[in-house]
């Protein structure tokens, strides 16, 4: 097996997220403390960090609310409203990786250790989503950037609101040092009661002990405490579907005219396509080209292989097919996509299978 | 033309010939059957122009002629009329085939014939005949091996060629993957001597192993350079042949194999198959661990955990370790009918000669896997 590499796992979560939106589609309630949820009965879902201010937090009982803050409005929440915003910001992660693993309408994990655009760093992915989330939305979103989830997470509350965090491997283990325990992921209030009567504070106190001690006071999740306080947490980002296809797609700067340059952006395409398809073991039988013409026209084409595509070269010759079919082309393209879908991973000669030395 | 038909002689005509017409065309001729009307007889023809398929089947035609009809609809409306029933097929100067049923009348939209395309017949040099048990068992046992890879073309069929094995002629049928090899071979038919090598596309090899499931009498072969034709039972097949080189398969036949082993062949298959239901789904790999008469099956996954059995082999060779690809193994032994198998090992990282102990005439080689 090759050697782990660093992942690099970025936590986005967005601010207030409930109460931004009813901020941002009713003006009356910018400025003010808001909480979205019932104002009698029921809990807050979400305040403004207007409403932080004096105290309110999500999943406060409505009355609790109120009297901390007499001035609260309270918005009736628009769950319809949430979850479409929430598809947009997904689609704007999807263009990125498609290893998502959302932890609800606000909050998600992304793996971009291997990612669809090529770039290097995860701080600048994190910088690009915040600012395309924000121009397609208005509302802002804080980001953590770490090599896991758990770091990740921890990070995202660093600079929160509308700010980004990284932990690097080598401030990971002092991060969590100076944390008390109850901010550790999988430490509750109970827990964290339980390890302030053993004495244990804070990460660098948790370090501290056995996992013989940590398995015999905490059962079956001493191990996970043993790890979290060095920082270690090796859980996977795990998509919420299976992944049913893998595409990039670019708008160019100038619209393109000539044949040469829209083959030569066909193939940049298919390019990062397949460099993800390589990284990751897999591949796939159909091919579908996206074409945005000028007057923001889209045609789409594809092909589908009897077999699973196992080679760049029977990608970029189906590529070409496909587009040649439209040129000369009738107008100026703005928008050119290769995506794969139909996507296997059996089908790739597995890994270790030695070749016949056929010349 | 005009004639009548018996459904069940036309369906199974119709059968053939819509395996051979492409689902999307892009080309509508190729969608189309031509139909041929003759005294005493209907032809029915189509073609994906690399592959031709040409039958006739006993009508009576009232007026004779030719029209071309979609081939798949066609299929589909004679498939879903009731069995015994006479079919009349009509077609006239409106571009319109008629099909009349029972109290079914279907009409549909026709193509001239003269848009249908020729398969250029050339000179096909080379003649022999094969039993049709002899050609179902050069496919069987080494289509499992053709590539799929679409750059490596020329091993996307199998390379049929005239060779010398101990002295005798053979005709042999090889196909190979890059990861594993079968080769058959037959005593060689009068007639094929002086026959080029040549590699059958798998289309065209499907196709063929279809109509020999329903024929038991000898086939007709006929090939050139770039052709091959194949006769059965009132069905002709021809095909265009893959242009390539097909590789020196033989420098990758091991002969100095020493370390050899028997085993029961359904036996064997069964613990490769229990066994790799451990190994993941991606690699599928198993670890054949030998020792004197005994052979350890083993198979781990970090996500499902391990698995091991151990059976009795015959085995006198050094202790040796050496993994596989579970799907190819099970994919050669289900080609072995006798009861022993004995496999011709080298090293982990060389090539594995695997035959039927019975049978010389098939021979596999696998090359292992990394465990």
């Amino acid at each position: 097996m090759a050697e782990k590499q660093v992942r690099k796992i970025i936590h986005l979560d967005m601010d207030a997220f409930y109460a931004s939106v009813e901020q941002r589609d009713n003006p009356e309630l910018r400025g003010r403390p808001v909480a979205v949820g019932g104002s009698h009965r029921g809990v807050v879902a979400a305040a403004s960090y207007e409403a932080r201010k004096f105290g309110v937090r999500s999943a406060m009982p409505s009355v609790t609310a109120r009297r901390k803050c007499p001035e609260l409005v309270f918005v009736k929440p628009r769950f319809e409203i949430y979850r479409e915003i929430s598809r947009q910001i997904r689609a704007i992660f999807a263009e990125y990786t498609p290893l998502i693993e959302p932890l609800s309408l606000d909050e998600a994990y992304l793996d971009v250790t291997v990612n669809l655009k090529n770039i290097a760093s995860a701080t600048r992915i994190a910088q690009e989503l915040r600012e395309r989330i924000f121009a397609e939305t208005q509302l802002t979103a804080s980001a953590g950037i770490s090599y896991n989830k758990f770091l990740a997470k921890l990070a995202s509350d660093h600079n929160k609101p509308n700010g980004q965090y990284v932990i690097t491997p080598a401030m990971g283990p002092a991060f969590v040092e100076d944390l008390p325990v109850g901010k550790f992921h999988g430490i509750g209030p109970v827990t964290a009661a339980k390890m302030n009567r053993l004495g244990i504070f804070t990460g660098a106190d948790l370090r501290q002990q056995t996992p013989a001690f940590l398995q015999q006071h905490f059962g079956k999740a001493g191990p996970w405490y043993h790890a979290i306080s060095r920082g270690i947490d090796e859980r996977p980002v795990v998509p919420d579907r299976p992944r049913k296809s893998v595409g990039s797609e670019t708008t160019f700067a100038e619209d393109l005219v000539q044949s040469s340059d829209i083959e030569a952006g066909v193939k940049a395409m298919l390019d990062d396509v397949w460099a993800w398809c390589e990284k990751t073991g897999t591949t796939g039988r159909t091919v579908t080209l996206k074409v945005k013409y000028a007057d923001f026209r889209i045609i789409t084409r594809s092909h589908t292989s009897p077999a699973p595509i196992l080679l760049k070269p029977a990608a970029e010759r189906i590529c070409l097919d496909l587009v040649r079919a439209i040129l000369p082309t009738e107008k100026p393209i703005r928008l050119l996509g290769v995506s794969l879908s139909n996507l296997s991973q059996t089908a790739a000669i597995p890994p270790g299978q030695l070749a016949l030395n056929l010349a | 033309m005009k004639l009548t038909i018996e459904r069940a002689a036309l369906l199974k005509a119709l059968t053939h010939v819509q395996s051979v017409v492409e689902r999307r065309n892009t080309i509508p001729i190729l969608a189309n059957v031509m139909l041929t009307a003759q005294k005493g007889s209907l032809g029915l023809a189509a073609t994906d122009m690399d592959l031709a398929i040409v039958e006739q089947v006993d009508a009576t035609a009232a007026k004779t002629g030719a029209t071309t009809a979609p081939a798949h609809t066609l299929y589909e409306i004679v498939r879903k009329l009731p069995d015994g029933t006479q079919v009349q097929l009509e077609a006239g100067t409106d571009s319109v085939l008629t099909l009349r049923a029972g109290r079914s009348r279907f009409t549909l939209q026709c193509l001239p014939v003269s848009d249908f395309p020729q398969m250029s017949e050339g000179d096909l040099p080379h003649r022999f005949q094969i039993g049709a048990a002899d050609l179902k068992a050069i496919i069987d046992r080494t289509r499992f091996a053709i590539s799929t890879e679409e750059t490596r073309y020329y091993l996307n069929g199998i390379y049929l060629h005239a060779a010398r094995s101990n002295e005798v002629e053979v005709l042999r049928g090889v196909a190979t993957d890059g990861h594993r090899l079968a080769r058959v071979e037959l005593p060689l038919p009068p007639g094929a001597a002086e026959m080029p090598g040549v590699i059958v596309p798998r289309k065209a090899v499907g196709e063929l192993r279809k109509l020999i499931e329903e024929a038991d009498s000898a086939v007709d072969v006929e090939l050139s350079e770039t052709r091959i034709r194949f006769a059965l039972g009132g069905v002709t097949l021809t095909s265009k042949l893959i242009d390539g080189t097909f590789p020196d398969y033989e420098r990758v036949i091991p002969a100095g194999n020493d370390k050899m082993m028997e085993v029961r062949c359904a036996e064997f298959s069964a613990a490769v198959d229990r066994v790799a239901t451990i190994s993941t789904e991606k690699s599928r790999a198993i670890k054949l661990t030998l020792g004197k008469n005994t052979l350890t099956l083993s198979a781990t996954s970090p996500d499902a955990g391990s698995a091991t059995e151990e059976i009795e082999v015959g085995y006198d060779g050094a202790p040796i370790e050496i993994g596989f690809n579970s799907r190819y193994l099970l994919d050669i032994t289900q080609q072995i009918t006798g009861a022993d198998a004995r496999f011709m090992m080298a090293d982990a990282g060389s090539p594995t000669v695997v035959r039927d102990a019975a049978d010389e005439s098939a021979l596999y080689v696998l090359m292992p896997m990394r465990v």
